[in-house]
């Protein structure tokens, strides 16, 4: 056995999430490529509309499968010194997640994990309620239900920090800029 | 050239662009430094606000935002080793060390002056290769036109970062966003799946604001975060060592920076790293990089800078952009009605020349702002994110109505946001996508005319000789860099292999 074998890294297993967000994209790639041929890639022969659709879809349908193959069959990463090395190593070091226990949040990685999803709850129960009480209240409310039910902020300082929100936007984007924001069944602003 | 100056400073010098060239710059530094934002998402959530506005004052104000956060995004590196911006995720290397070697003032004062020194260098290149670049340009027709957006999204993936196919892929979705609605030049209608609000496209704002403010957002809270050092006035002094040490890489930087962003695609992140990179290999104290050197904190800070500048050049005289921001602005320039690319010069000297002589009035007032103040802004990095973040997704939905009108807008914005946190989250580059959705109605229009031009033949792109250098061009940013890695690569296992503690492996 050479030398040059003896040293090779061992090649890492892709990640799950890697490899189903690759395959998703690839059937992004397929459907866009069925409907682009279903818009008519020539017209006259000429291009036609579905021309760019046709071809983007098939690329990125390529591409992600190129791409599960990198993940499985690709040599394994190793540091050839070049100018973006260390710059690469700084990157992830800066990308990665906190794992202390606790964050400066004075939250866990579990907590974080529901607050995002009460955050994102949060947002469509504002969109939703639009229809009922108005763009500006309903993000008001959505401020308010973050800082008092997500993050456990004090009440006063919540309300305050709601109602200048609410009050510079009514100023900047409904009495400056003259915005038609819907106002809902409620009527009011 | 003079007289194209004196209308850029006439312009520039009113009382109104210069107080919303200080309002930009401002909001840039505090948006810069405030995790979470960055200048594409300040551009992207306050771009609504500027529609009362003159074009170039609003302009004026949205560029100032957009290199304002560059200044601020140090900041918080070097004090939170948390980077406002992607270009700034180097300076936590060595921005940080020295912060926690006790010199985070002389590591915010280098950050400043080198950014300065770097911005009015490669200011003039701005306002020297503009105006040429624009007016060759000229000469471009659609065969041309392919061939440079081609260019463009060629190096956008050349320098997506770790993953090459995974940028390439994202630009590619980028493109296919950009075709939903009615297909230009065609009555039908593409990916609208029988929805109305579809048949005119995605708004790309709402797209930019969901993919930038609210991923990020949620990003932020997905992380977590770190407590902020502390920097006083008094550590604002540099020492005469420390001046000495930073002048070198200051200009390695600017040249670097300068010429990395003038290519369409690259932009200013790949700028830092690459000049961290080139400290590493040519710095005095490269041995010491990592440790909290002046190199490691001025170089990449003054290429990030000039990158940023020179971004403008493709962005204002070929109508490509040069990063993920830039693109924004570009779409802030249809907003307004303006169609960036050669004929800009031509039919809008005074906001073209008036946007480039901002930015040395900006820059200007970022150095008055930022040397001595540092230390103030850096109090911001202690208000708390829980207020702030709640805050940002108020102002993103309601600038998203403000552009679109409709509540559809508002849904593009979650989906877009629920988008942009899991690519973050993932790690799949989000600007690609970005510069993708720009490029993507210019590409389909550059290839609907050379078709109509071929006669249905595309290949007379390369009976064309500008046309067909770029396309060669892009052809080779496509494979060289892979070509380039593996040889690396291979170089490193040798090298790996030659060392001789390798041989008590073996055994």
């Amino acid at each position: 056995m050479s030398e040059a074998a003896t040293v090779r890294p061992a090649r890492e297993r892709p990640a799950r999430s890697d490899l189903v967000g690759t395959l998703v994209l690839a059937a992004v790639g397929a459907v866009a490529t069925v409907m682009g041929i279903g818009y008519g890639v020539f017209d006259d022969g000429q291009v036609g509309p579905g021309f760019l659709p046709t071809v983007t879809g098939a690329f990125i349908l390529l591409a992600s499968l190129a791409e599960i193959a990198r993940m499985y069959l690709a040599a394994p990463r190793v540091d050839t010194g070049g100018l973006l090395a260390a710059a690469e190593s700084a990157e992830k070091a800066a990308a990665e997640v906190t794992t202390e226990e606790r964050d400066v949040f004075g939250r866990t990685a579990r907590q974080r994990g529901r607050a995002i999803l009460l955050v994102f709850g949060t947002m469509l129960g504002a969109l939703l309620l639009v229809q009922v009480i108005g763009l500006l209240l309903s993000l008001g409310v959505m401020v308010l239900a973050i800082t008092l039910g997500v993050e456990r902020k004090p009440l006063l300082i919540s309300v305050l920090t709601t109602a200048g929100a609410v009050g510079a936007a009514y100023l900047i984007f409904i009495v400056g800029l003259g915005v038609p924001t819907p106002t809902g069944a409620l009527g009011l602003i | 050239m003079l007289e194209n100056l004196q209308l850029g400073l006439e312009t520039a010098l009113t009382p109104t662009n210069l107080l919303w060239c200080f309002v930009g710059v401002f909001l840039g530094t505090v948006i810069g430094l405030l995790p979470g934002l960055g200048s594409a998402t300040g551009v992207a959530i306050l771009l609504p606000v500027t529609l009362a506005m003159e074009p170039i004052t609003a302009l004026t104000m949205l560029a100032g935002i957009y290199y304002g956060s560059q200044y601020g995004a140090s900041t918080s590196s070097i004090l939170l080793a948390t980077p406002g911006d992607s270009s700034s995720v180097v300076l936590t290397l060595d921005g940080y060390q020295m912060a926690r070697n006790g010199r985070a003032g002389a590591a915010l004062a280098i950050s400043a002056i080198s950014s300065f020194i770097a911005s009015i260098v490669t200011l003039v290149g701005l306002l020297l290769l503009a105006q040429p670049i624009a007016a060759f340009a000229l000469n471009f027709g659609p065969p041309e036109n392919l061939a440079i957006i081609l260019l463009g999204l060629a190096t956008i993936v050349t320098f997506a970062g770790k993953n090459v196919l995974r940028g390439i892929i994202m630009a590619a979705v980028g493109l296919l966003i950009s075709m939903v609605g009615i297909a230009a030049g065609f009555p039908t209608a593409r990916f609208t799946f029988g929805s109305v609000n579809l048949l005119s496209g995605l708004e790309f704002v709402a797209v930019m604001i969901g993919l930038f403010a609210l991923g990020e957002v949620l990003h932020q809270i997905h992380r977590g975060g770190e407590k902020p050092i502390r920097a006083s006035f008094r550590d604002l002094l540099l020492t005469r060592e420390e001046l000495r040490r930073s002048v070198a890489p200051t200009f390695r930087g600017a040249g670097l920076g300068f010429g990395l962003g003038v290519l369409p695609g690259a932009g200013a992140t790949l700028a830092s790293f690459m000049s961290y990179g080139l400290e590493g290999r040519v710095g005095r104290h490269r041995r010491k990089l990592g440790s909290g050197t002046v190199e490691g904190v001025a170089g990449p800070e003054a290429s990030n800078n000039a990158a940023a500048n020179a971004s403008f050049i493709p962005t204002l005289s070929l109508g490509i952009p040069g990063s993920g921001t830039t693109a924004i602005l570009l779409g802030a320039f249809v907003i307004f009605g303006l169609q960036p690319g050669p004929l800009l010069f031509e039919q809008h000297p005074a906001l073209v020349w008036g946007l480039l002589v901002s930015f040395f009035f900006g820059n200007l007032l970022l150095l008055v702002l930022n040397l001595p103040m540092a230390p103030v802004f850096a109090q911001l990095l202690r208000l708390p994110y829980s207020y702030l973040y709640p805050l940002i997704l108020f102002l993103g939905f309601i600038g998203a109505f403000a552009v679109g009108n409709n509540m559809f807008t508002l849904y593009v914005v979650f989906a877009a946001g629920a988008l942009g946190y899991l690519m973050k989250r993932f790690d799949f580059p989000v600007a690609p996508l970005v510069l993708g959705l720009v490029l993507g109605p210019l590409l389909e229009r550059a290839l609907n005319q050379t078709s109509s031009m071929g006669g249905g033949n595309l290949l007379i792109v390369f009976q064309r000789p500008i046309a067909a250098t770029f396309v060669a061009a892009a052809v080779l940013a496509f494979v060289a860099p892979p070509l380039m890695k593996e040889i690396g690569r291979r170089r490193a296992l040798r090298r790996a292999a030659d060392r001789p503690d390798n041989e008590e492996i073996d055994a």
